[in-house]
């Protein structure tokens, strides 16, 4: 339910201040809590030998990093899992989806319990090396610091959107020492919106983390790029046919991961034994292919280097990565998709790379345009984020060319994806839970506004064995001139109108079935569409399960709504401070 | 007046008169150790009046395990990753880093702070160097240009060992130093170092004496030389030879001091640590030879070798203003490696055979 904005509203000077200091504050704990949980993920990595650079130095004793590989995962599974059903009351990790429902319709974020449990569960995940990404929790964990505002009664309307989109500008500026792309990351997959009552203080957020990520802590950002340009300019067109298959696979990669959550949950009944089990998947396959686990940063990098990969190497690895991933997210690891994104898409790039090249022999300017090309047309197509993935190449590489390129890999990405999948990952995530952003924002909000609330109590009701002279009375008392039907359930029978035609002796005579019936289920959006073409006083509401009657409302209160609520967003679309 | 002062005052109120084995030191030997006894061991002699033997040892661990006990040493120079090796041996007395140094002063240590066994006392690198002589436009300016024969043909001089020039081979790649050791922990990443060594496998000079790279420079048998940066500057300035060094990619090194397990004079030892840890005696040793001060502040001290009458500050491997990327030896991975490392270079030496 979308709430109203707050009446009480400060000064336009004080809600300055309050949302300069919101921001800074907001930015600067989220980025110093994203810092923590990458560093508290390395620390794991080396202390548990995920990390190459922690394995090879056990090298002399393969039996023992073998084990290692196999077992670290896998218990990891377990843990997490156990974590999730025992200690976390949302019983799963939460995300990006959880932040953008909270943000869009002015919700508290799910407790601070199951956010701090998830974001555990995400840090032992990442730090066995399971195969998820790092930014869905660290979006999460900035969002948590925002959503603290959610209890502050400070006269800044939506307030409790505007700090959470905060924290996750926050985050991802200190995650990707980009603050451009952090401040459009939260306006195009959170807000929604380019208000300048958000843009102003979510910008600040992501400045203030990209200061302490650099000039506090000096961290250096999570992948360096350095690249020379583009030497052909037909090389945009291949990085546009790129940009077509690495759509593909990325609906296939959504699909997989879609699927594979609601099928291991029939299969296998013990939460713990399905994460378990998709560790042991990850361990298994990394004794021979070690790049499949964790977050993959060497990988990435590999990617960049011309000749790093064989083409057989790369189709299995590619493979590899996408169904472990998918397992690894649906078994219920707590992580993102959007690491594993980076990675899948630039393999998928230097596979195009190498067959463009070596096999058809094409003159380029090397792998690493395409790694990036495909990295960010896979992460964008998952993200549901062209600009900001547009955004990251330019901040990290400083270069012109090589964000063009990506741009247009990013572009024909998202053409096909958008059509044959959806917006992104996530929308269809929150698709699957009602909330609809296929058609817009304002469809959404329409959509989560239920016709049961809007019930006239004045609505006149009878029974099949009313006598019409009386039902015209109550119904003249009321000021209507349809009465609804009921049987001894109290299920809607149909709608009398006395006067339509010479009155019968009973009600039941008269009937008519009503022209038009909502559930407890429709929402404005789908009522506005169905009230096309409606004449009468009002629409019998009923129950879906039951049938009972349980109120009527009118089509004046209805287009009421629709005003208030286009209004409402409106208003906080275009908010100054 | 400093904590470290305070202890030297201390220490030399308290000390016994001088014995002819007060403290013994372990050094490296050659114009090293003669910088080292004129920048800090004498000073420290002077000032606390203690008698201070010096002695040279190969710079391993095993060393300090052979003899160490023996010859009664008390404070050893060693490389970073040996100190490392040797205090997991046992080899090395613990010290508190908080109880020698002051918090401001432990912060201003730079890239590594003292820690429980070793105290960093300077910073020594790995560069590329070349003959002035051998490109008349266009000279070398990245570590890519090494392993560039079509730019810059010629022969180049490496260390026939796999230290240093595999690291060099990934930063070619475009790999950033932070992640060098990273992907050089992976099979792939050996296997794309071992790919690059490939394109100038021809053009390649062994060396193995640290005096060879400099010499074969100035004498021409090579154009390019990977060596350390103190060999390449005593060319220059001491022979004249016209020899120029690329700070890119350059691979630092930290030298510390360490004390021995087994010490008779833990105190003496301490204080000598302390004493040398100073940045005015830091920056003394950087007048004389060209390894950095550890210490950020003792930068602004550093100013002309009275031998050569260079100021000394811009041959200093870890000097602020030098640009390019720069990697620090990660000492940890090194020794953890050495048998890997080994053995992948035999193998690719012998595939060419």
């Amino acid at each position: 339910m979308t709430l109203g904005t707050q009446s009480d509203t400060a000064p336009a000077p004080l809600r300055m201040v309050i949302l300069t200091g919101i921001a800074l504050t907001v930015g600067g704990a989220a980025s110093m809590a994203a810092i923590a949980l990458v560093d508290l993920v390395a620390l794991l990595n080396t202390v548990l030998l995920v990390e190459p650079r922690a394995r090879v130095q056990w090298e002399s004793v393969p039996g023992f990093v073998a084990v290692m590989t196999i077992l670290v995962p896998t218990l990891g599974g377990l843990i997490v899992g156990l974590i999730h059903r025992h200690l976390s009351p949302a019983g799963r990790p939460l995300g990006p989806p959880d932040v953008i429902e909270a943000v869009q319709f002015h919700k508290p974020l799910p407790d601070l319990r199951s956010g701090l449990v998830s974001t555990l569960s995400a840090a032992l995940s990442l730090g066995t090396g399971a195969s998820v990404g790092q930014y869905g929790p660290m979006v999460y964990l900035g969002a948590i610091f925002g959503g603290f505002a959610h209890r502050l009664r400070l006269g800044v309307p939506n307030l409790a959107s505007i700090a959470v989109s905060c924290g996750v500008a926050a985050a991802i500026s200190t995650a990707f020492n980009a603050p451009i792309a952090g401040v459009l990351f939260a306006h195009e997959v959170v807000l929604r919106h380019y208000a300048t009552r958000a843009f102003a203080p979510v910008t600040v957020a992501s400045v203030a983390g990209y200061v302490i990520a650099n000039v506090i802590f000096e961290r250096p950002a999570l992948f360096r790029i350095e690249f020379p340009g583009v030497a052909h300019g037909y090389e945009f067109g291949l990085v546009a046919i790129l940009g077509l298959f690495v759509a593909l696979a990325a609906i296939v990669f959504m699909r997989l991961l879609l699927a594979i959550g609601p099928a291991l949950a029939q299969r296998i009944r013990w939460p713990e034994a399905r994460t378990a089990m998709a560790g042991l998947a990850v361990g298994l396959t990394a004794l021979i292919l070690p790049d499949v686990l964790g977050i993959g940063t060497s990988t990435l990098r590999f990617a960049t280097i011309d000749g790093a990969f064989g083409l057989g190497e790369l189709i299995v690895l590619i493979a590899a990565k996408i169904i472990l991933t998918a397992l690894c997210i649906g078994a219920g690891f707590s992580g993102g998709a959007f690491s594993p994104s980076l990675l899948i898409g630039s393999l998928i790039g230097v596979l195009f790379w190498t067959l463009a090249s070596g096999l058809a022999g094409v003159p380029t300017s090397g792998a690493a345009i395409y790694a990036i090309g495909g990295m960010m047309a896979f992460a964008s197509a998952v993200i549901g984020a062209p600009l900001t993935c547009i955004l990251i190449v330019f901040e990290l590489t400083r270069n012109y060319d090589v964000t063009i390129a990506a741009m247009v890999a990013v572009v024909f990405s998202n053409l096909v994806s958008h059509r044959a999948f959806g917006r992104s990952l996530f929308d269809v995530q929150l698709a699957r839970r009602g909330i609809d952003f296929s058609l817009g924002r304002d469809r959404a909000h329409f959509a989560a506004l239920k016709v049961v609330d809007f019930l006239q109590p004045q609505a006149v009701t009878a029974t099949a064995d009313d006598r019409p002279a009386e039902v015209a009375e109550r119904l003249r008392a009321q000021g209507w001139r349809e009465a609804f039907v009921l049987d001894a359930e109290g299920r809607l029978l149909g709608v009398f109108s006395p006067g339509a035609q010479e009155d019968p002796p009973r009600v039941a005579q008269g009937l008519a079935p009503a022209r038009l019936v909502f559930d407890d289920a429709t929402d404005l959006a789908d009522a506005m569409e169905r009230l096309r073409g409606f004449v009468g006083d009002a629409v019998p509401v009923v129950c879906g399960e039951t049938g009972r009657y349980l109120g009527a409302v009118s089509e004046a209160d209805l287009v009421s709504a629709w005003l208030d609520e286009g209004a409402r967003l409106r208003k906080e679309e275009n908010a100054s401070i | 007046m400093r904590r470290s002062d305070l202890f030297l005052l201390i220490f030399a109120m308290v000390a016994t008169p001088a014995r002819a084995d007060d403290l013994t030191i372990v050094s490296w030997g050659g114009a090293y150790e003669t910088a080292q006894r004129q920048a800090v061991i004498a000073p420290f002699a002077a000032e606390t009046g203690l008698d201070v033997d010096v002695g040279v040892y190969d710079g391993s661990w095993t060393t300090v395990a052979e003899r160490g006990a023996p010859e009664g040493w008390d404070v050893i120079d060693m490389l970073a990753d040996q100190a490392r090796v040797a205090c997991a041996q046992g080899l090395l007395l613990k010290i508190d880093p908080g109880a020698l140094f002051a918090p401001e002063a432990l912060a201003d240590f730079a890239p590594f702070a003292p820690d429980v066994c070793a105290v960093p006392q300077n910073a020594y690198a790995r560069v590329m160097a070349f003959d002035d002589r051998a490109f008349s436009g266009v000279k070398p300016t990245r570590i890519e240009d090494f392993f560039d024969t079509d730019r810059f043909p010629g022969p180049r001089a490496v260390q026939r060992s796999p230290d240093g020039i595999l690291e060099w081979a990934l930063l070619a790649e475009g790999v950033p130093p932070e992640q060098v050791y990273g992907l050089l922990s992976t099979d792939r990443g050996l296997r794309l170092a071992f790919r690059k060594l490939d394109t100038i496998r021809d053009d390649i000079v062994w060396w193995q004496d640290p005096a060879a790279p400099a010499e074969m420079l100035a004498n021409g048998r090579a154009v390019m030389a990977a060596g350390f940066n103190g060999r390449f500057f005593d060319m220059a300035q001491r022979a004249r030879a016209p020899i120029d060094i690329v700070w890119d990619g350059r691979i630092i090194g930290i030298e510390v001091w360490a004390i021995a397990a087994d010490t008779d004079a833990p105190d003496a030892a301490r204080a000598f640590v302390q004493y040398a840890a100073d940045p005015a005696t830091m920056a003394r040793l950087a007048t004389q030879i060209p390894y950095g001060p550890t210490r950020r502040s003792a930068f602004d001290r550093i100013g002309i070798n009275r031998d050569l009458g260079v100021p000394m500050r811009a041959h200093l491997p870890n000097a602020p203003q030098h640009g390019g990327r720069a990697l620090v030896r990660d000492s940890g991975w090194h020794a953890n490696t050495e048998d890997l490392r080994q053995r992948r270079f035999r193998d690719w030496l012998a595939s060419d055979d």
